[in-house]
């Protein structure tokens, strides 16, 4: 089992869209995948078309101290998902608590689910440092930061550094971090500069395609589904393909 | 004249071995006992002492003349000659340049005994027509073995130079001038090589490109000033394209000075490409690149060759060039080429005395002392000319300018010149002398069909035992040496279409190199209708015409007048008929192929994304371009609306670049774009991506298919069919002046273009057919139904059906 954790420094920039699309793209690859959605927003669920009057997820599996097996459901695109779970203030806040004192909570939830071998495991995370991110860190082997082309994006970069540098660099099952650009226009000087300026600072952990600003993208999640899916001929959806590829070079060069 | 030049020219040689086209695989051929023996015949030590070398030189020398003129008997003579080939044929496997060497003595050797038993034992000089018919005969093999054998010193070695990198301080870097020189080419022409060359990677304030306007037009001094670029003109055109340059040299100060042709379009590493030898020898004087050329000429159109067959330039680009510069024999042809100021002016400026101002002004420099040098990869490209009669007449001008500096400046007499920079320039001129002795090939069998003159007075077997090993040797070395650069018969073919043309141009040039002009008029622009050019081909319709009939009377002679010497007639039946080949090939050269649009299109294959106005992005391939349009291809399913704005994506490497542009075209999944509004920025940049592409000039040649002697003389065997097909088409059509028909293959292809279009099922392999010979958009669609059937094959083998 790897476990690919999606980052961002902050909201708005499609970490979930890119979290759910690759995780899709990469099981049409012919991958095993199974995507958690840790972000309180539970917003996963609403890309893959699932059933919007069910509410439930795996804070309600936690609270009422169940297998999350209960919580995991099967797409039409080839992934498996558990949704973080349509929840109560109070619920959230008890959770939230709980997680500060159980900081193996993820990491016993994840081992108890029965993996297929190869299983990618994708975590889509809150923007920002939070409790959920700290523990997605502690079980991640890979990251992924999704970053916009602009200047608020960029100051964080070293903020989101930090961050990993304290939870991940020193575990010897951790295989690096690395980034994606979403919503890149060409056309845009500064997105261009931006990128090049990344580029220099980040060498190869800059993930050598962009995610090109593309109304497929927001299409697709009107229409529940994956890119690939929806406008496979999109830019959008070859950008993922070739974010695809290089991802899986990146998951062969870790050790089974 | 530097000293250390020849020395680091071997060693460069040494270094990249020559590996013929094709190599056996065989490690044995590679590394094998007999490489072992080679190399250490190479490292011997006597080839460093003088008596050594002189005493090699001597016993070669006798074993040479000995070789050449010991006689056998007939059947001896047959069976000399075939184990001959048969050692050629086996070193032929092996690898390296020594092995090159050895095949080129072998073919010297069997093609001068070849002559030498000509000359004292065929020739008989005791009745007129006998004699006349001969002679002419032997000085026409004469030349051609002369040719041959300098051909082979001037392409023993290929320098294969690298480019030399320029060093990291850039304040040290030299200024230079860009010449662009222009007398009545249309601004859009123009206008892709300036904005290319604005784009040429050298400090800005050490580059100065000037419009070397000779048609003092005010279009173009509004453009050069709008891109900031110098703009020249003078008031007379004297000396055209050369007084042209002379005008402007007196005018700028640049160290050096490039020049590009209006219609050459440099890509934006030329500069740093070719520079760095300058500031390395301080006495090179001029460093050309290579032609190339993003559109068919027209034998590649009419004989539908392009990017398959190497065309008529890629021998003298590819091969003899590098050949020139390891003799420090480099001569400059006129377009993308860089000198040096001082060394220029140091020979007057441009040379003015002939019409190939270019090649002069090389020797000129080589009689200084100056040296020359050429790097062998493409570093600008332009559009081939148009028609047939257009390429005629370049040709034209070419073989008059040579033969003028051959009588005027010959490079054998004066002085300044080393012994093999004479050979290679004499080559070089003497090469365009090909007109006649080619005429007398194509001609010659019929001094016994019509006449009944024995040529060659032997019987037929003895011409077959001492010809066979003369041509056979000849086209196997060359073969090996010229494959990668032109296939095995195709020069015959080249040369037979402009013989009658040259012909007459080079002699008159040799008799009064000052007087007279030869054009053709170039009927430019489209071509609607497939035409056959009446007026161009009506030599080879003479010598066809003249050939048949010579088929005919052979026949007679062969049954009832000269039955007596049966094998005499079948040998000249034999020769008409492989020159009915040659000549049915040049019909099929000037049948004009159709051209659907008015501006050229340059093939391309690269991906681009097209952005529609409500933002939707769709990833697709463009597939050609021309002046201000991109034809592209949708995936399947995917529709775009006519007339719609959008944004085109195209890529230079990791950089992508967008353009606004509007749909001018959509049927199928075939679009047509037109760009609108782009800023100056934006022009520089849509050069870059398409017309300016460099990486993709390399690629070209990577199509080509593999030469062997056989499949070349096929494919002209081929070619030769067709433009006979052609040929009895149009003489039918002219006769009775029916209306337009189609000839069957156009009717075949037509009726397989209406299959495609209405997406009916045909076979991939009529796809494959069509693709390769339609540059239009025929073979547009026939490749993207052939990349949508290629996806769904593989996507079958993905899911099979349970």
């Amino acid at each position: 089992m790897t476990v690919i954790a999606v980052l961002s420094p902050k909201g708005g920039v499609g970490k979930t869209t890119v979290a759910v699309n690759l995780g899709c793209a990469l099981a049409k690859a012919g991958r095993p995948v199974r995507l958690l959605d840790m972000d309180p927003q539970n917003a996963v669920r609403l890309h893959l078309g699932a059933d919007l009057s069910d509410v439930s997820g795996h804070v309600h599996q936690t609270l009422k101290q169940e297998s999350w097996h209960y919580a995991e459901y099967d797409s039409d695109y080839g992934v498996s998902f558990i949704p973080y779970g349509k929840v109560s203030e109070i619920e959230r806040i008890s959770l939230e608590s709980q997680l500060v004192t159980t900081p193996d909570w993820l990491h016993d939830n994840l081992i108890s689910l029965d993996h297929e071998p190869g299983l990618c495991v994708i975590i889509d995370t809150p923007p920002g440092p939070s409790i959920y991110v700290q523990q997605v860190l502690s079980v991640a082997n890979l990251v992924l930061v999704v970053m916009i082309p602009d200047a608020g994006s960029y100051a964080t970069l070293s903020a989101i550094e930090g961050l990993l540098e304290y939870y991940c660099a020193s575990r010897n099952d951790f295989y690096g971090s690395y980034y994606v650009l979403n919503q890149y226009d060409a056309a845009v000087p500064l997105n261009r500069d931006i990128q090049s300026v990344m580029q220099n600072t980040l060498n190869e952990r800059l993930a050598p395609a962009c995610i090109h600003r593309d109304t497929s993208l927001s299409e697709a999640l009107a229409f529940q589904q994956p890119v690939l899916q929806y406008a496979p001929h999109s830019q959008a959806a070859d950008d993922l393909a070739q974010l695809t590829s290089w991802l899986q070079v990146l998951l062969n060069r870790i050790p089974k | 004249m530097s000293s250390t030049r020849p020395t680091e020219a071997k060693e460069t040689a040494k270094n990249s071995a020559i590996f013929p086209a094709r190599v056996w695989q065989s490690g044995r051929y590679k590394f094998g006992k007999l490489n072992e023996y080679t190399t250490a015949l190479i490292e011997w030590y006597g080839w460093e002492h003088t008596y050594w070398r002189i005493a090699i030189m001597i016993v070669i020398g006798l074993l040479y003349w000995f070789s050449m003129t010991f006689s056998l008997s007939l059947p001896m003579q047959a069976v000399y000659g075939a184990i001959v080939f048969f050692v050629a044929l086996y070193l032929r496997r092996y690898a390296g340049t020594l092995f090159t060497l050895i095949m080129i003595v072998f073919s010297i050797n069997q093609s001068s005994r070849y002559l030498y038993w000509r000359v004292n034992e065929t020739l008989v000089l005791d009745n007129w027509v006998d004699g006349f018919f001969g002679v002419v005969l032997l000085l026409a093999e004469l030349y051609a073995w002369l040719v041959l054998v300098l051909g082979y010193a001037q392409t023993i070695w290929p320098l294969r130079r690298k480019p030399e990198p320029m060093p990291t301080d850039i304040t040290v870097w030299p200024t230079v001038d860009i010449f662009i020189p222009t007398y009545n080419e249309p601004l859009k022409v123009v206008r892709s090589t300036v904005l290319a060359a604005l784009a040429i990677d050298w400090p800005k304030e050490k580059l100065n490109i000037c419009i070397l306007d000779d048609g003092r037009r005010d279009e173009f001094r509004e453009f050069a000033q709008s891109v900031g670029v110098t703009y020249l003109t003078r008031s007379d055109n004297m000396h055209a394209k050369a007084g042209n340059i002379n005008r402007a040299l007196t005018q700028t100060t640049g160290e050096y000075v490039a020049i590009f042709d209006c219609d050459h379009i440099p890509a934006r590493s030329f500069l740093q490409l070719t520079m760095g030898w300058f500031l390395r020898d301080p006495n090179l004087a001029m460093l050309q690149t290579p032609h190339h050329f993003l559109s068919p000429d027209p034998f590649e159109r009419n004989l539908g060759t392009f990017r398959r067959v190497p065309n008529e330039g890629e021998l003298f680009y590819g091969l003899i060039q590098d050949g020139n510069d390891l003799w420090n024999a480099t001569f400059f042809c006129g377009s993308c080429a860089v000198m040096r100021r001082t060394a220029l002016l140091d020979v007057g400026g441009v040379a003015v005395e002939t019409v190939t101002e270019d090649a002069h002004t090389a020797l000129k420099m080589h009689r200084k002392g100056y040296n020359t040098a050429y790097i062998s990869i493409p570093q600008a490209a332009g559009l081939a000319t148009e028609s047939l009669s257009a390429h005629v007449g370049q040709r034209i001008r070419w073989a008059r300018g040579m033969a003028q500096i051959f009588r005027l400046d010959n490079p054998m007499l004066g002085k300044g010149l080393s012994l093999m920079q004479r050979l290679c320039y004499s080559n070089a001129m003497l090469h365009f002398f090909y007109g006649l002795p080619r005429m007398i090939f194509l001609l010659a069998p019929l001094s016994y069909m019509f006449f009944q003159a024995h040529i060659i007075n032997a019987e037929a077997l003895a011409i077959a035992a001492y010809a066979l090993p003369h041509l056979a040797h000849a086209n196997l070395t060359n073969s090996r040496i010229q494959g990668a650069y032109r296939h095995s018969f195709w020069a015959e073919l080249y040369e037979s279409t402009l013989a009658w043309y040259i012909f007459r141009p080079t002699l008159l040039a040799l008799i009064k190199p000052k007087e007279g002009k030869f054009n053709v008029t170039a009927k430019g622009g489209l071509i609607k209708e497939e035409f056959l050019d009446w007026q161009i081909s009506a030599p080879y319709l003479t010598m066809l015409t003249l050939n048949v009939a010579g088929l005919l009377i052979g026949f007679v002679r062969l049954f009832w007048w000269n039955s007596f010497e049966a094998q005499t007639v079948m040998l000249n039946m034999m020769w008409t008929v492989y020159n009915l080949v040659i000549l049915g090939a040049t019909m099929a050269v000037a049948t004009e192929a159709r051209q659907i649009r008015g501006a050229h299109r340059v093939n391309c294959n690269q991906k681009a994304v097209l952005k529609l106005e409500n933002g939707r992005t769709i990833v697709c391939r463009a597939t050609d371009y021309s002046e201000g349009g991109l034809g592209l291809v949708m995936p399947e399913s995917e529709m775009v609306p006519l007339k719609s704005d959008v944004h085109v994506t195209l890529y230079l490497g990791k950089r992508e670049f967008v353009f606004p542009a509007s749909v001018v075209f959509a049927r199928a999944s075939i679009i047509g774009l037109e760009f609108e509004g782009l800023n100056l920025q934006q022009q520089m940049d849509l050069v870059q991506c398409t017309l300016a592409r460099a990486d993709a000039w390399l690629e070209a040649t990577e199509t080509q298919n593999i030469d062997r002697p056989m499949s070349g003389l096929k494919e002209i065997m081929q070619q030769s069919r067709k433009g006979l097909e052609h040929l009895s088409h149009f003489f039918m059509l002219s006769v009775k002046r029916r209306s337009y028909r189609d000839t069957p293959h156009i009717k075949k292809e037509r009726g397989l273009l209406y299959h495609v279009l209405l997406n009916k099922d045909i076979s991939s392999d009529a796809l494959k057919e069509i693709f390769k010979r339609r540059l239009d958009i025929a073979g547009n669609i026939a490749r993207s139904l052939l990349v949508t059937r290629g996806k769904g094959r593989k996507q079958a083998e993905k899911h099979p059906v349970n």
